[in-house]
C-alpha cells in the first residue's frame, strides 16, 4: 500500500536532509524544533494492462462518440502529442505516446483513413531530435511516417502553417497551427506529469504562436496565477480556456487523450533519492556515498551524460479520453491523488535542491536562468490555497548555478544573460524594454525553425514563470551558486546552508521556520 | 644625467623574455635595461635644437615589450643602440616654455627636405628618412641613440617636434597627448568605412576590442572626431569599463562578451564562430593573434579592421579574411589627418584639444621616482589587472634637473 | 623446391605427411593397448547363434532430449548461445530486431509466462537467429521444435541438436499425441517453445502453407503465440545453397496473440498467418502500410502469387529486392567518407 506524502517536523533525531545540487546532491541538517521536511507521496500502482486501458477509453470517451465512429475514409485526421519536455526524467520504452498513437493508428486503419499528420505540439520549445522522437513515438510510427513527411514538429514561425482564429472577449488572439485548425479530427495524445499540463493548455498552448501566447505568458498573468497547478486560481489557465472556447467555436474538433504517471521516478539503485532518510539501508547509504564521492570528481561534462541517460521507471495511472475539458477533470483528480500532500500555516523559510534537469533542458544543461525557473517557477508554485512561503518570507535554493549555457539548445539565454539582467532583473520592466527585439530577432527565428535552439523569446518566459516568487520574498538566498552568476540574477550568494541562514537573519530574524520541500519526486502542497 | 639606458645585450634580451611572464621586476632587473649616470647627449651641428628636460614620462606599451624582450626583431634596423626609451614627454624647454614632445624624428629634424608643405614629423610615404639625415637611425626619440629619451633627466628635440603646452593644461593632462593623438589616429583610420556605411543609410557601428590607454585613447578620438559612430567597447577590467563609458562608449561589455554585443547591436547571424554581418570597422588595441583573429570574426564582409596595439609575430588563418575581403590595416602613430570634414589637421594639435576636454588626466594613474624604475615598469606591465591605466616617471624633483631661469 | 606459381605444392604435403607421423607415434602404442584390452574397452563381439534383442528405437521422434534442459548442458548451451553462436550470427547476418517492445508488458511481469514464437521458416539460419534474438526472460528458457526426421535421424545430429539449440523432436506432418504431451509439459514448466508453422524450409523463397501446430498446442495449454516474421535468411543460407553467405536480415516481433473465445484451432491457425503476413508487410514496407493492408484485406500472400515458372521467380526476385538482402547492396556507398 503506497504511503500518503507526510509533513515531517524535525527535531533532534532527524538525521540530515538530502538536498539536490544540480548534477550532485548533498545531506543538509535542518535546525530542530521550527523546520519541517515535505515528503510527497509514495507511487500509486500503475495500471496492469495498460494497452487495455488505452483501447477502453478510446471505445469509452466521456461526452464524445467512440473513435472509431469518428473516423471515416477520407478524412483529414491529426495526432499532435507532448513534446520532449515530457515526461521528467524520460520513461523507458515503450513510451506511453507511442502506445496511444499505435491505438489510435489502429483503428485509423480499420476504419479506412489515408490522411494522417503527426505533430509534436512544441510550441516556443526546441524542436526534438530524431533520437528523441524515436523515443517518443517508437519505431514503428516513426520509420512509417517520417520519411513520408507526415510526422513533424510544429514551426510557430511560418505564417503559412498558421491559421488565425479570432480572439476571445478579453481581446487574446487564437492562433494555432494550420493543419490542426483545418483537420476533421485533432486527436491530443497528453502527459499529465502536473497539475498544470493538460486541457485547452495542450492546444491553445502548443500549437500556437507568439502572437497567442504573449496574452497569457507574461508578468501580469503569472503574478495572478496563484498557483499554476490549482487550474481555478490560475489566469494562464484561464486566459487558456478562453482561448479554448474560441476554438470550439470556429469548428476545431479536439478528441483530448489525457495519462497521469506514478511519481515512480528513479530506477533502482537510486530509489533511496525518494525514500525518508531514516528508512534508508546500509545498501542506500553505501550507494549515496559512492554516488557523492564519484561524482565530486567527475567532470561536469560526464556527470551531465550520466544523469540525463537515466530512464525513469514511472507507469501510468490512469488514461482517459474525450471531451477536453471533461477529461481534465478526471485527469486532474487522478494527478491530485498521487501529488497531494495536506500541510498547515507557512513558513519563514522555503528551502529548494534543485536537480539537474527542468523541462527545458533534457539532454542539455540547466543554466542560471533555467535554475530560477525550475526553484521560482516551478518549485515555488508546487501548492494550492497559498505558497509554502509566507509573504515578504526568504527562499533558500542549493545549486552549483555555473554560468553555462547550452550554445545549440539556448543560445537567446546567453544573450538574455549578458545584456537583459545586466540591465534590469524585473520581469515587467524586461517585458516593455527588452522582450520585443528577442521576439523577432531574426537569427533566433533562424535557429528555432532549422536547428534545435529554443525561441528567442524563451528566456523571458523561464523568467516571468518566477514573477509571483519575485514578488513574494524579499530575498532569494543561493547555497553554492556561483557569486557573479548568482548577483546578476538579482540573488545573494552564500557558501553554506549556515551562512544563508545568517544571511536571511536581517530579514526573517535569528529563528525563523523552515519548509523543505523534498522533491524530486514530485508533490502538491495543499496549504491551509 | 641619470637616464635608463637599453645596450645591445642580446644575452640579457633572452633572460628578459624568460623572466618576463613570471617577474616583471625580474626582467627588469636582469634583462638590458639599466640607471646609468653620464653626459646628457650632444647637439647637433644645425639649427632648431632645443635641450629639454622632462616633467612627466609615460611608459608605453612598445616600451614595455622591449624591456621584456618581446619587441620583434623588424625594429632591430629601424633603431640605434644604446638608447634611452621614453616618447611620452612633457617637458621644460631651454627657451622657457613648457612642451610636449612628439618623438617621430622626421625630414625637418634630420635636416631632409619635407615631403609636402606643412607635413608633419610623421608624415611621408618612404621611410628612409628615418635611418638618413645626420642622426642616427632611430623611428622617434626614445629609440634613437642620438638624442636620448623621455626616462632621463635631460634630452634633445627638434623645433618640428615640440609644442606649446598651454597654461590651463596640467602636466597630466599634458602627458596624455602622444597616447591621444595615437588613438585619434586609429579612430580616423576608421573613416573609411564609417563613410561608406553613413552614404548607404546605416548607423556605423566601430567596435573596440582593448581599453588600456591606447584603447580609451582610441574610444576618445572617434567620440569626438568621428561624426554619427556608435561605440561598442570589449573592455577586460572594471576600471576600464567605467573610463570607457565616461569617455563616450554607447556600449561596454567584458572583452569576451564583445562579439555577442556586436551581434546584437548590428543582427545578423552567427555562422560557427564568424558574425554573418558585423561591426563597420573595428580598433584593436590589443595586438595579439587572438585578439585580431576576434576582429575579424565580427568585423562585417568589406570593413576594416584598425591594428592598433602594436603587434609582434602572430599566428592567423587569414581565410576568413580572405572571403570577407576584410581590409587589415595598421596605425602608428600620427602625423597629417584628412579629417571627415575633408580639412587637413596635425594629429598632435587634435590630440592637445581632446586631452584637455575629455579630461584625459584622469588616466594617470600612478607616478614613480626614476630610481623606482623596476617597480614602476611591473606596475605598467600588469596595469589593467592593478587597476590602473597609465604609469609615468614623475621627473620634477629630479635634483639633476637646473632650475628654470625666471627672467 | 618447387616453384612458387607451380599448381600443386609438394611442400605442403610432406609437411602433412611429417604431422601425420608424429600424431600416429604418438598415439599409436595407446590404440595398440587399447586393442589388446578388448571389450569392455572396446564394443563385444557377438557369438554366433544368440538372438540380439532388437534396440529401442531411440532416434527420430524417440529420441529422449530431457538431458538437454538439466544443469550441465543448460550451462553449455548459455556460453555456446552468448558466445559463438551469437557472434557467428552477428557476422553472418547482422539481424536488426523489430517490435521486440510488444512483449515488454510480458518482460515486466513478476512471473513471465512462456510463449509459443512462430516464425515463417526459410533456411537453417533461422533458429540459430532465433536463439540469438528473442528477448529475455524467454531466450534462456526456450525449446525449439525441430523436424524429427532431419535433426534427430543420425546420434551425433541428434546430439548436436539438443545441446545447442534445445531442440525437440517433432513430427513434419501431423503432431503426434507423444510429442505433443511433451510440448504441453515443458510449456506448463515454464519453457517457451518455438515452432515453424510451415513445417519446412522454403523451397522455392516463397512460404509455404501454415500448419495448425503452433495454434492447437496454444489451445491446449493456454500460452499465447507471438508470431515472428524473419527477412533475408532465405537469400543467406537457403534450401539447397552449399556454403552461406554474408549478409544482413530482420526480425520482426508481433504482439502476443490468444485464441478468441469460440475460436477453433483451423481459424486461429488462420490468424496466426495473417498475423506473419502482415508482419512481413512492416518488415518490407511500415507499419502503417501493413496495418491499413491488413485492414483492407490486401496483405501481400507470404505463400506469393499465383504464377507458375518464371514468373514465379521473378515476382520473387522483385520482392527480395524490397528486402533486407537488397538493403545491402542499395546502402553501398557511392561517395568515399571523408569524415564531416
Amino acid at each position: 500500500m503506497p504511503r500518503p506524502g507526510f509533513v515531517l517536523e524535525v527535531d533532534k533525531s532527524t538525521p540530515p536532509i538530502l538536498f539536490w545540487r544540480g548534477e550532485n546532491f548533498s545531506l543538509e541538517k535542518l535546525p530542530a524544533g521550527r523546520s519541517r521536511v515535505i515528503y510527497a507521496p509514495e507511487p500509486l500502482p500503475a495500471i496492469e494492462d495498460v494497452d487495455g486501458a488505452i483501447r477502453h477509453a478510446l471505445l469509452n470517451p466521456i461526452e464524445q462518440d467512440p473513435l472509431p465512429e469518428q473516423l471515416f475514409p477520407g478524412m483529414k485526421l491529426t495526432i499532435a502529442f507532448d513534446d520532449v519536455s515530457l515526461p521528467l526524467p524520460k520513461m523507458q520504452r515503450p513510451d506511453i505516446r507511442q502506445r496511444v498513437i499505435e491505438a489510435v493508428l489502429d483503428m485509423a486503419a480499420d476504419a479506412g483513413v489515408d490522411d494522417v499528420h503527426i505533430i509534436s505540439a512544441l510550441a516556443l520549445h526546441r524542436r526534438m531530435t530524431e533520437a528523441e522522437l524515436r523515443h517518443a513515438v517508437g519505431d514503428r510510427v516513426y520509420d512509417a511516417f517520417a520519411p513520408r513527411g507526415t510526422l513533424y514538429q510544429h514551426d510557430a514561425e511560418d505564417p503559412d502553417n498558421l491559421s488565425y482564429l479570432g480572439t476571445t472577449p478579453h481581446g487574446e488572439d487564437v492562433e494555432i497551427n494550420k493543419r490542426a485548425a483545418e483537420s476533421d479530427l485533432l486527436v491530443y495524445v497528453n502527459i499529465n506529469l502536473v497539475a498544470m499540463d493538460g486541457g485547452w493548455k495542450s492546444t491553445a498552448t502548443g500549437l500556437s504562436s507568439y502572437k497567442s501566447l504573449r496574452h497569457h505568458h507574461n508578468p501580469e498573468t503569472m503574478i495572478h496565477s496563484r498557483s499554476f497547478m490549482d487550474q481555478h486560481r490560475s489566469e494562464l489557465h484561464k486566459s487558456n480556456w478562453r482561448m479554448g472556447k474560441v476554438l470550439l467555436d470556429s469548428g476545431v474538433k479536439v478528441f483530448q487523450i489525457e495519462t497521469t504517471l506514478n511519481t515512480d521516478t528513479f530506477p533502482s539503485p537510486f530509489g533511496f533519492l525518494a525514500k525518508r532518510e531514516w528508512e534508508w539501508k546500509p545498501s542506500d547509504r553505501m550507494t549515496f556515498l559512492a554516488s557523492t564521492k564519484a561524482l565530486n570528481r567527475t567532470p561536469t561534462r560526464l556527470a551531465r551524460k550520466i544523469f540525463h541517460s537515466i530512464e525513469a521507471p514511472h507507469q501510468m495511472t490512469s488514461v482517459q479520453a474525450g471531451d477536453v475539458e471533461a477529461v481534465h477533470r478526471i485527469t486532474t483528480e487522478h494527478v491530485y491523488k498521487q501529488q497531494l500532500v495536506e500541510v498547515k500555516g507557512q513558513t519563514d523559510i522555503l528551502t529548494l535542491g534543485i536537480p539537474y534537469i527542468s523541462p527545458y533542458n533534457v539532454h542539455s544543461i540547466l543554466n542560471p536562468i533555467l535554475v530560477m525557473c525550475m526553484g521560482l517557477g516551478y518549485y515555488f508554485n508546487m501548492y494550492k490555497g497559498m505558497p509554502l512561503v509566507r509573504e515578504g518570507g526568504v527562499i533558500i535554493m542549493t545549486h552549483p548555478m555555473q554560468p553555462d549555457f547550452h550554445p545549440v539548445h539556448h543560445p537567446s539565454y546567453i544573450d538574455f544573460f549578458e545584456q537583459v539582467l545586466a540591465d534590469t532583473t524585473d520581469p515587467k520592466v524586461m517585458s516593455e524594454k527588452w522582450e520585443k527585439q528577442y521576439a523577432e530577432d531574426e537569427w533566433y527565428k533562424h535557429l528555432y525553425r532549422t536547428t534545435y535552439a529554443y525561441h528567442g523569446v524563451h528566456p523571458f518566459y523561464m523568467w516571468y514563470w518566477g514573477s509571483h516568487a519575485l514578488q513574494h520574498c524579499s530575498r532569494i538566498i543561493i547555497v553554492g551558486g556561483d557569486p557573479k552568476t548568482v548577483r546578476r540574477l538579482g540573488f545573494v550568494p552564500a557558501s553554506t546552508m549556515d551562512d544563508a541562514l545568517e544571511i536571511a537573519s536581517d530579514v526573517v530574524g535569528r529563528a525563523p521556520t523552515i519548509t523543505h520541500l523534498h522533491a524530486p519526486p514530485l508533490m502538491v502542497a495543499d496549504v491551509s | 644625467m641619470k637616464a635608463l639606458k637599453i645596450s645591445r645585450k642580446t644575452a640579457k634580451f633572452a633572460v628578459a623574455r624568460l623572466m618576463s611572464p613570471v617577474s616583471t621586476i625580474g626582467a627588469a632587473k636582469f634583462g638590458p635595461l639599466s640607471l646609468v649616470n653620464e653626459s646628457a647627449p650632444t647637439m647637433p651641428n644645425a639649427e632648431g635644437w632645443h635641450r629639454i628636460q622632462p616633467r612627466l614620462t609615460g611608459i608605453c606599451g612598445s616600451d614595455l615589450s622591449l624591456v621584456e624582450g618581446h619587441a620583434s626583431t623588424y625594429f632591430d634596423d629601424w633603431v640605434s643602440f644604446p638608447f634611452v626609451p621614453g616618447h611620452e614627454v612633457v617637458a621644460d624647454c631651454d627657451d622657457g616654455r613648457r612642451v610636449v614632445l612628439e618623438p617621430v624624428l622626421g625630414h625637418a629634424c634630420r635636416g631632409l627636405p619635407l615631403p609636402f608643405e606643412g607635413a608633419a614629423p610623421g608624415d611621408g610615404d618612404d621611410y628612409a628618412h628615418l635611418v638618413g639625415g645626420h642622426l642616427a637611425p632611430g623611428i622617434q626619440t626614445g629609440f634613437c641613440t642620438s638624442t636620448g629619451g623621455g626616462w632621463a633627466t635631460e634630452l634633445i628635440a627638434h623645433d618640428s617636434q615640440l609644442h606649446e603646452v598651454p597654461d590651463n593644461m596640467s602636466d597630466e593632462q599634458a602627458v596624455l597627448v602622444e597616447p591621444a593623438a595615437g588613438g585619434i589616429h586609429a579612430a580616423l583610420a576608421t573613416w573609411p568605412a564609417v563613410q561608406a556605411a553613413i552614404q548607404r543609410g546605416e548607423t556605423p557601428i566601430v567596435a573596440v576590442l582593448g581599453a588600456g590607454s591606447m584603447g580609451l585613447c582610441a574610444i576618445a578620438g572617434l567620440r569626438r572626431y568621428v561624426p554619427q559612430v556608435r561605440i561598442i567597447v570589449g573592455a577586460r577590467y572594471p576600471h576600464q569599463q567605467a573610463f570607457a563609458r565616461s569617455l563616450g562608449a554607447d556600449i561596454v561589455v567584458p572583452a569576451a562578451e564583445l562579439a555577442r554585443a556586436v551581434r546584437r547591436e548590428s543582427g545578423g547571424h552567427i555562422v560557427g564562430d564568424y558574425l554573418s554581418g558585423g561591426c563597420h570597422a573595428t580598433i584593436d588595441a590589443v595586438g595579439s593573434s587572438d585578439s585580431i583573429m576576434d576582429c575579424l570574426k565580427f568585423t562585417r564582409p568589406r570593413g576594416r579592421v584598425v591594428l592598433l596595439g602594436m603587434p609582434a609575430v602572430v599566428s592567423l588563418d587569414l581565410t576568413g579574411l580572405w572571403h570577407r575581403e576584410t581590409a587589415l590595416v595598421g596605425a602608428y602613430t600620427y602625423g597629417t589627418e584628412s579629417m571627415p570634414d575633408g580639412s587637413k589637421r596635425h594629429t598632435f594639435d587634435l590630440a592637445i584639444e581632446a586631452a584637455a576636454d575629455c579630461q584625459l588626466n584622469r588616466l594617470v594613474s600612478a607616478t614613480y621616482r626614476l630610481d623606482d624604475y623596476q617597480n614602476a615598469l611591473a606596475h605598467a606591465a600588469g596595469a589593467g589587472r592593478r587597476g590602473a591605466v597609465k604609469i609615468v616617471f614623475d621627473l620634477r624633483a629630479s635634483d639633476a634637473r637646473h632650475k628654470k631661469e625666471t627672467n | 623446391m618447387a616453384r612458387d606459381d607451380a599448381p600443386w605444392k609438394p611442400s605442403n604435403l610432406a609437411k602433412a605427411a611429417r604431422i601425420g607421423e608424429l600424431v600416429e607415434r604418438i598415439t599409436h602404442p595407446i590404440a595398440k593397448r587399447t586393442y589388446r584390452k578388448g571389450f569392455p574397452y572396446l564394443p563385444p563381439t557377438i557369438p554366433l547363434g544368440v538372438a540380439v534383442p532388437e534396440d529401442e528405437p531411440t532416434l527420430g521422434a524417440d529420441y529422449d532430449t530431457k538431458w538437454a534442459r538439466k544443469s550441465p548442458a543448460k550451462f553449455v548451451r548459455k556460453g555456446l548461445v552468448n558466445g559463438p553462436i551469437r557472434i557467428a550470427i552477428k557476422g553472418l547476418a547482422s539481424p536488426k530486431l523489430y517490435g521486440v517492445d510488444r512483449l515488454h508488458d510480458l518482460a515486466q511481469m513478476k512471473d513471465p509466462p512462456p510463449l509459443i514464437f512462430t516464425p515463417n521458416h526459410h533456411s537453417h539460419l533461422d533458429t540459430a537467429v532465433m536463439a540469438v534474438a528473442v528477448p529475455e526472460p524467454w531466450r534462456s528458457k526456450l525449446v525449439v521444435a525441430a523436424a524429427a526426421d532431419y535433426f534427430f535421424d543420425k546420434r551425433w545430429k541428434a546430439t548436436m541438436a539438443a545441446l545447442a539449440l534445445n531442440a525437440i523432436p517433432i513430427d513434419r506432418e501431423v503432431t503426434g499425441r507423444k510429442s505433443s504431451d511433451m510440448i504441453k509439459e515443458l510449456i506448463e514448466d515454464g519453457w517457451s517453445l518455438m515452432i515453424y508453422p510451415e513445417g519446412g524450409r522454403s523451397p522455392d523463397g516463397w512460404g509455404q502453407d501454415f500448419k495448425g501446430g503452433a495454434a492447437y498446442l496454444s489451445g491446449r495449454t493456454g500460452a499465447a503465440v507471438v508470431p515472428v516474421f524473419i527477412d533475408g535468411t532465405g537469400a543467406l543460407f537457403g534450401k539447397g545453397m552449399k556454403r552461406p553467405k554474408f549478409g544482413t536480415t530482420k526480425v520482426v516481433f508481433g504482439a502476443p496473440m490468444r485464441a478468441l473465445e469460440d475460436e477453433n484451432t483451423r481459424r486461429f491457425s488462420a490468424r496466426i498467418e495473417e498475423a506473419v503476413t502482415e508482419l512481413g508487410d512492416e518488415s518490407l514496407t511500415d507499419f502503417w502500410t501493413a496495418r491499413q493492408r491488413s485492414a483492407r484485406k490486401e496483405s501481400t500472400k507470404l505463400t506469393g502469387p499465383e504464377y507458375t515458372g518464371w514468373r514465379r521467380q521473378w515476382a520473387l526476385s522483385e520482392r527480395r529486392e524490397m528486402g533486407t538482402a537488397g538493403l545491402r547492396r542499395r546502402q553501398k556507398r557511392r561517395w568515399p567518407d571523408i569524415g564531416n
